[in-house]
């Protein structure tokens, strides 16, 4: 009876917590949700620049594209610069020499 | 840049043609407007040296409008020299360029490291330790198995082994064959500080010699499997194949510093594994994120007739408790409404689990291995990181098995579960924590976790490939686990923790006999650097 109930409090516990962050999960906007909004309304199919996926480049190698201004459109209009932070914090994070999950794929 | 050079010279060229016409057009009107009001009745009267003057200007601009278009573009104020230097610079970068592409496709592996120094201290107290040598001279001696078990046991009040060091090493490798094979591998090393009392220890190979004396030829290979998502099916379908990544899995990357590395969570499965898992990949049907539905087959024991004399295929399957296979499936996908979260709904069957996983000892003992009987394995597992970016990560795990016994029982008191072979036993574990990552710039984002296990009196699981020695995940009775990561930058961090476990039964970890209560504890404080790269 006493590990029932244990077993128990601790998946409801687990549950109550999920569910009263899912709300305020939803308002945050992480560097993903940045990266999607600014450079995906572009960068998609059918859109006026080709996909871009960060394991294309090494980190320092998204650091230095900023740096030297490779972007072929303005972007100063566009996204602010803690906005441009956070997309390059993305790439950075993404790719090609970042930590990445490992596990079978799943096919999309 | 060759046309972007051209293209330049052409556009001044152009500018001052341009430059010219409209200088020419200028004076003509000048001269229309002139005409002009004369028609209305207007005579405009210039001197006749003016007049002259504008005529020659203008033959001299119309002379030098056709040398420039009879010119070539190429002379235009750039030297030939420049356009040489250009297209040598050109060249230069184009042989430099192929020699890149050629060594990047011949580069088919991509390699990274990791290293792990781990120091432990652990304290355990009221456990048993069996002879099992002296076990087996009772029962030949004419004891009951229960008479020479007890006759064998040593019992330990309190023991104490600190100051015991480990090296972890490890080679991963990663290969994009083509856009729908994916290659993943990991060779491993994994040994304690000056370690030379193994079987294969001698006075000439011991732990100072190993890399520099003829040994054998083992080279532990951890991971080697491939991805590979064949087109033309109605559903998305991929099929992993080779020794899979199924250790060290969800919700470990928390207390580990890194992301997911394992296909099944850690508590149901956490082992070195050969098989096969197909995946259905769902996202476009279910509308959840990151969902798929596997299918996995496996084998958890294989013993062939190597280790018997005499037999003309010694690659056979010796007989004694033949393979134990292993089928799964499991279901995963993003929490929907939570970023960076996973649930898992998972069933496993293994059939046929041998008396002892490493059979080959006891062939040396004269004993055969034979087969106990089956296990299912079910579970579900949840976790959620950084949760509304506050840096809280969330997981809990749960966890069921049920044995059913064939009736083997060696010695009489190792059945499935069970003294007799006979009865069937059903398990629980559930694992839950959680990890904050404190915001604290300064120090690099550290982060503090907490977990806590806890197993019932017959809980089993595949998870004989856990990080730690002790497998905590195994445990019948309470784990706490506490812990403190600094990072250092984003290759180097270090762990320092306590974990206390509790045992309320004997066997934790082994599907083989009767648990017993216990009141055996463990208490283990430890230090680790971790470096990746």
């Amino acid at each position: 009876m006493n590990k029932k109930f244990m077993c128990t409090a601790a998946t409801a516990c687990f549950f109550l917590l999920l569910s009263s962050t899912v709300v305020a999960s939803d308002l945050d906007m992480s560097d993903l949700d940045i990266f999607l909004e600014r450079c995906g309304s572009c960068h998609k199919k059918g859109g006026g620049a080709e996909p871009v996926n960060p394991a294309d480049k090494a980190g320092v190698v998204w650091a230095k594209y900023f740096k030297r201004d490779r972007h072929p459109g303005d972007l100063n209009g566009t996204i602010n610069a803690y906005e441009m932070n956070q997309i390059i914090v993305f790439l950075q994070n993404h790719a090609a020499d970042s930590d990445h999950p490992v596990a079978a794929i799943i096919p999309k | 840049m060759n046309t972007i050079a051209g293209n330049t010279i052409f556009a001044k060229v152009n500018s001052r043609r341009t430059e010219m016409k409209k200088t020419l057009v200028s004076v003509g009107m000048m001269l229309t407007m002139a005409g002009s009001a004369y028609a209305e009745g207007e005579t405009v009267t210039i001197p006749a040296e003016d007049y002259k003057a504008i005529m020659n200007r203008l033959d001299a601009l119309q002379r030098r409008v056709e040398i420039l278009e009879s010119t070539p573009q190429q002379a235009a104020n750039v030297p030939e020299a420049h356009y040489e230097k250009v297209t040598e610079d050109i060249n230069i970068i184009y042989n430099t360029i192929d020699d890149l592409e050629t060594k990047s496709v011949q580069n088919k592996i991509n390699f990274g490291a990791e290293l792990r120094v781990r120091a432990d201290n652990y304290r355990a107290k009221n456990y048993n330790t069996i002879d099992m040598t002296g076990f087996q001279q009772h029962v030949m001696a004419g004891m009951s198995p229960m008479q020479a078990m007890g006759a064998a046991m040593t019992h330990h009040d309190k023991e104490s082994d600190s100051n015991n060091w480990t090296n972890r090493f490890r080679i991963n490798m990663e290969a994009e064959i083509s856009d729908s094979l994916q290659f993943h591998g990991r060779l491993a090393m994994y040994k304690n500080w000056g370690d030379s009392d193994d079987a294969s220890a001698s006075y000439m190979l011991n732990d100072f010699n190993r890399g520099h004396r003829p040994g054998s030829s083992n080279l532990w290979v951890d991971r080697a499997y491939v991805d590979w998502i064949p087109s033309g099916f109605p559903i998305p379908l991929a099929i992993t194949v080779g020794r899979h990544p199924s250790t060290e899995g969800p919700p470990f990357e928390y207390r580990e510093n890194r992301l997911r590395q394992s296909t099944y969570p850690a508590l149901l499965f956490d082992g070195e594994n050969d098989g096969i898992v197909v995946t259905f990949g769902l996202d476009r049907y279910t509308g959840l994120k990151e969902a798929g539905w596997r299918f996995a087959y496996g084998k958890a024991y294989h013993s062939d007739d190597d280790n018997n004399t005499g037999s003309a295929f010694p690659f056979f399957d010796d007989g004694e408790a033949g393979d134990s296979t292993m089928a799964a499936t499991f279901f995963e996908t993003k929490i929907p409404g939570l970023k960076n979260s996973l649930a898992v709904l998972s069933y496993a069957k293994v059939w046929d689990l041998p008396f002892y996983l490493a059979g080959p000892n006891l062939y040396e003992t004269g004993m055969a291995n034979v087969d106990l009987g089956d296990m299912d394995l079910w579970g579900v597992h949840l976790q959620a990181s950084d949760i509304a970016a506050t840096g809280l990560d969330l997981f809990f795990s749960y966890g069921g098995n049920r044995s059913k016994a064939n009736g083997n029982a060696p010695l009489g008191v190792f059945g499935l579960l069970s003294s007799d072979g006979q009865s069937n036993h059903s398990g629980y574990s559930f694992y839950t924590g959680l990890r904050y990552t404190m915001p604290i710039e300064a120090l690099n984002m550290p982060k503090i976790g907490f977990e806590y296990n806890k197993g019932s009196e017959y809980w089993f699981s595949m998870t004989m490939g856990t990080p730690d020695l002790f497998n905590k995940l195994a445990t019948r009775g309470s784990v706490y686990d506490l812990y403190y990561i600094q990072p250092i930058n984003r290759y180097l961090f270090f762990r320092a923790g306590y974990i206390h476990i509790d045992y309320d039964y004997s066997g934790s970890g082994q599907h083989i006999g009767a648990p017993m209560e216990s009141d055996t504890t463990l208490d283990n404080y430890y230090f680790l650097m971790d470096v990746r790269f």
